[in-house]
């Protein structure tokens, strides 16, 4: 039998009107689709038994309590801790998506581990008399902060330098300021209300005081303070000297006109922080400011107390002391080791830069991401994340007792990231335990305290607790707090150094003054923000549609922001909210290393 | 010959088969042992559905023989004695982007096993595990041997339908 080509295409047309009339090429789409909802590249939640555990967050200073929802020991969801005498239950959105930290986008896992380690080694044989090996931490007062401290004990020219924290316009580390105590408060554009200290803490003491402030931006805490005073941009500092003087009873005429507040305001404003005691004002940690006027008000030792450190044991004492960057030479600096792994104060690399010796110098950092020290390092070593590692979190400025609790392991940490107090140890030759276990070994001894346990929500004193329960405690995410003294006025108050370094400029050809946007954004939001413009991007700017016009720039345009500190390419959000003669920053560190807050700037057509 | 490839090849080729570990009978523990569903397909305390029973429930009764089946003693052999977790091929497994609650469909709305899974606790054997080549899901999510629905989200919504129960996205995509 012959087949004709009509009866090979009848046969072929056929079959495939027939093979339509089959659920196979419907299956066949759908099963398409499917497999494209899960090929390899997407994570798979583990399945298993629902547990919950308990840890400290440890993004920012104020180490909140968390409750992780495990699934099959993978944390799926984080919630605050009822209770906690600390945090009192609050978890802000930054640490609610805390566990997405390990999987972002920007994470660094890989580096040159072992070549940076030769590279130390050979740096620190070759150091001159006069030349310095310091290690930066951004978050000083943890038990790694003490390993630093010993490690650069150790090794020749060695210093420790601890990057400063915003508290009320003062330096001490050993000063902590009591909101519980205070009946009014004047904040200089400190973000009192939005992250500042222990946010539970910050809102539980909320409604025993009257909140003043001042800024030039209606920010959410302008917003939900009892008074806003709308200052002109950058003239915090005007302000609060404005008030030392209607405190000594003269007219501040200079102060009104720079900060646009009548005359008559500032002597009710002193008034009522005279009268309407005990007060306290809260400023950036380079603020005279509020450093003088809490001096003047009586605060010290009232709503700004010392606080002592938590015990360490004895053999740690022989460590290096602590100093802040601006005491360090310029131009020693021959080895900088940058411990940028837990969140901190970010220091400006035109700050650092100066210390660092002419030839050739030598930084290694050490962090998670690139986008801080690491655009300005030789090298960028990979470390753990939280929830993947063991650190301890210092007491936050709002906590007038010592405490220690730790950021427990949740979720595994990559191969190949390093321990940045290990790996700095080991660089300076000192030899290491766990030195966690030490430091809460060394608290026990002390026998100071209650010991705070999330799982049943108890308080029971330290002496009454074990040893190896103590610490099971601690690993199980408890927090240890010290009995609180009778309130004394802190130690080593001074004004933080370099104050006036970067103060606003109001020279014609700077004729911006920055404000910096300081609410950190969480990983689970920013992906949000960012494609709903509801927050600055990281080189975004604000300006008011006057401004724009002035600079001849449009919404969405290509700029440059310059200051006296240097100029970065930047994007233009033109907002009539954002106040004549201010530029709105996002606080990040590539737009820091040039931009500080309140210092002088222009924007200019790229 | 098309149609013929499309109802009866193309369903038997898009799914490849593997035997469950064990040859488990569901008839046998159900009638002989008297053990209900929820005996070993248990609820945790807190509420949430434990699943395919571990080897620990187990060994509980089977660390010894209990009879003389060669099917017990090969998993006595196989797997209790080296404490070996058997790898059971779950035919009613979801994806990862669905949230489903035993506990809110048996203990709140009193459904009993059979409406969604069948009548595998009736069944004297385990039937091979039947995956979709492309997709990698269970066959059962198409359709449930022995019923006539499947486990698709269509077939959920139906059945809520049906029962005049809320449905939104977000009660099963969390």
């Amino acid at each position: 039998m012959k087949t004709t080509r009509r009866e090979i295409l009848l046969f072929a047309g056929g079959s495939a009107v027939g093979v339509l009339m089959t659920p196979a090429p419907w299956r066949l789409i759908t099963d398409s689709a499917l497999w494209s909802e899960n090929w390899p590249g997407i994570p798979r939640p583990a399945r298993g038994a629902i547990t919950a555990k308990y840890t400290n967050c440890a993004l920012c200073g104020a180490g909140c309590a968390v409750r992780a929802r495990c699934v099959a020991e993978q944390p799926v969801s984080l919630a605050g801790v009822a209770g906690h005498p600390l945090s009192h239950g609050a978890l802000c959105a930054y640490g609610l998506a805390g566990h997405h930290l390990p999987y972002h986008p920007a994470r660094v896992t890989g580096g040159p581990v072992e070549e940076a380690a030769a590279a130390v080694a050979a740096a620190m044989d070759r150091l001159g008399e006069n030349e310095h090996v310091a290690v930066l931490d951004l978050r000083p007062g943890r038990t790694a902060s003490w390993t630093y401290r010993r490690a650069m004990a150790a090794v020749k020219n060695g210093v420790y330098v601890a990057a400063d924290g915003a508290a009320a316009g003062l330096a001490a580390t050993n000063a902590a300021i009591d909101l519980w105590k205070a009946r009014t408060v004047l904040s200089l554009g400190v973000p009192l209300l939005e992250g500042w200290g222990t946010p539970g803490n910050v809102m539980a003491a909320r409604a025993g005081f009257h909140l003043i402030q001042a800024e030039a931006v209606e920010s959410r805490t302008a917003a939900m303070a009892d008074q806003w005073l709308r200052i002109k941009a950058g003239s915090e500092e005007a302000l609060g000297q404005g008030i030392l003087q209607a405190l000594g009873g003269q007219t501040p005429v200079a102060a009104a006109e720079a900060t646009g507040i009548a005359e008559q305001q500032f002597l009710a404003l002193a008034s009522e922080l005279k009268q309407n005691g005990p007060a306290l004002v809260v400023g950036g940690a380079r603020s005279q400011s509020a450093a003088q006027l809490n001096e003047a008000l009586g605060a010290l030792g009232h709503t700004i107390v010392a606080r002592r450190e938590a015990p360490v044991p004895d053999g740690w004492k022989k460590a290096a002391p602590v100093v802040d960057l601006a005491s360090v030479e310029d131009g020693s600096i021959r080895v900088l080791l940058i411990d940028e792994s837990a969140p901190g104060a970010y220091l400006p690399w035109s700050a650092v830069e100066p210390k660092l010796v002419r030839d050739n110098p030598l930084v290694v950092t050490l962090g998670w991401t690139r986008e801080g020290y690491g655009r300005h390092a030789q090298y960028l070593l990979p470390t753990g994340v939280y929830p993947e590692v063991a650190d301890d979190i210092p007491p936050a400025v709002d906590s007038v007792a010592a405490a220690f609790r730790m950021a427990v392991p949740l979720v595994q940490a990559p191969e190949g990231v390093v321990k940045p107090e290990e790996w700095i140890a080991k660089a300076a030759g000192l030899e290491m335990a766990d030195t966690l276990r030490e430091r809460a070994d060394a608290i026990h001894k002390a026998g100071r305290g209650t010991l705070f346990t999330y799982a049943d929500g108890k308080s029971v004193a330290t002496k009454d607790v074990k040893i190896g329960d103590f610490w099971k405690a601690l690993e199980a995410g408890g927090c240890w707090m010290d009995q609180a003294g009778p309130a004394q006025r802190p130690a080593a108050v001074k004004a933080a150094a370099g104050a006036t370094r970067q103060s606003a400029s109001l020279a014609d050809d700077l004729p911006l003054v920055a404000v910096l946007t300081e609410a950190p954004s969480s990983p689970l939001l920013s992906k949000i923000y960012q494609e709903s413009n509801l927050k600055l991007g990281p080189k975004q700017v604000a300006i008011h549609p006057d401004e724009a016009r002035a600079a001849g720039v449009e919404d969405g345009a290509r700029a440059l922001l310059e200051t006296l500190a240097g100029r970065i390419g930047v994007e233009v959000r033109v907002d009539a909210s954002v106040p004549r003669g201010a530029v709105l920053v996002a606080s990040r560190a590539a737009v820091l290393d040039v931009c500080g807050a309140g210092v002088g700037a222009k924007v200019v057509r790229a | 010959m098309a149609l013929g490839a499309g109802w009866v090849g193309f369903p038997y080729a898009i799914n490849q088969r593997r035997p469950q570990p064990v040859d488990f009978s569901h008839k046998v523990h159900a009638e002989k042992a008297g053990t209900k569903c929820e005996d070993c397909h248990a609820f945790r305390e807190d509420g949430t559905f434990a699943g395919i029973p571990t080897l620990d429930k187990c060994s509980g009764c089977h660390a010894a023989a209990m009879g003389t089946t060669a099917a017990e003693k090969n998993f006595i052999d196989q797997y209790v004695t080296p404490s070996r977790e058997p790898q059971w091929a779950d035919y009613a497994r979801q994806p990862e982007n669905v949230f489903f609650s035993h506990s809110a469909h048996v203990k709140r709305a009193g459904m009993t096993c059979e409406s969604c899974h069948g009548p595998t606790g009736a069944s004297d054997s385990l039937r091979p595990y039947r995956e979709d080549r492309i997709s990698g899901y269970s066959a059962d999510i198409w359709k449930v041997s022995g019923t006539n629905h499947g486990m698709k989200m269509a077939d959920c919504v139906d059945c809520h339908r049906s029962q005049r129960m809320e449905q939104s996205c977000l009660d099963c995509h969390k």
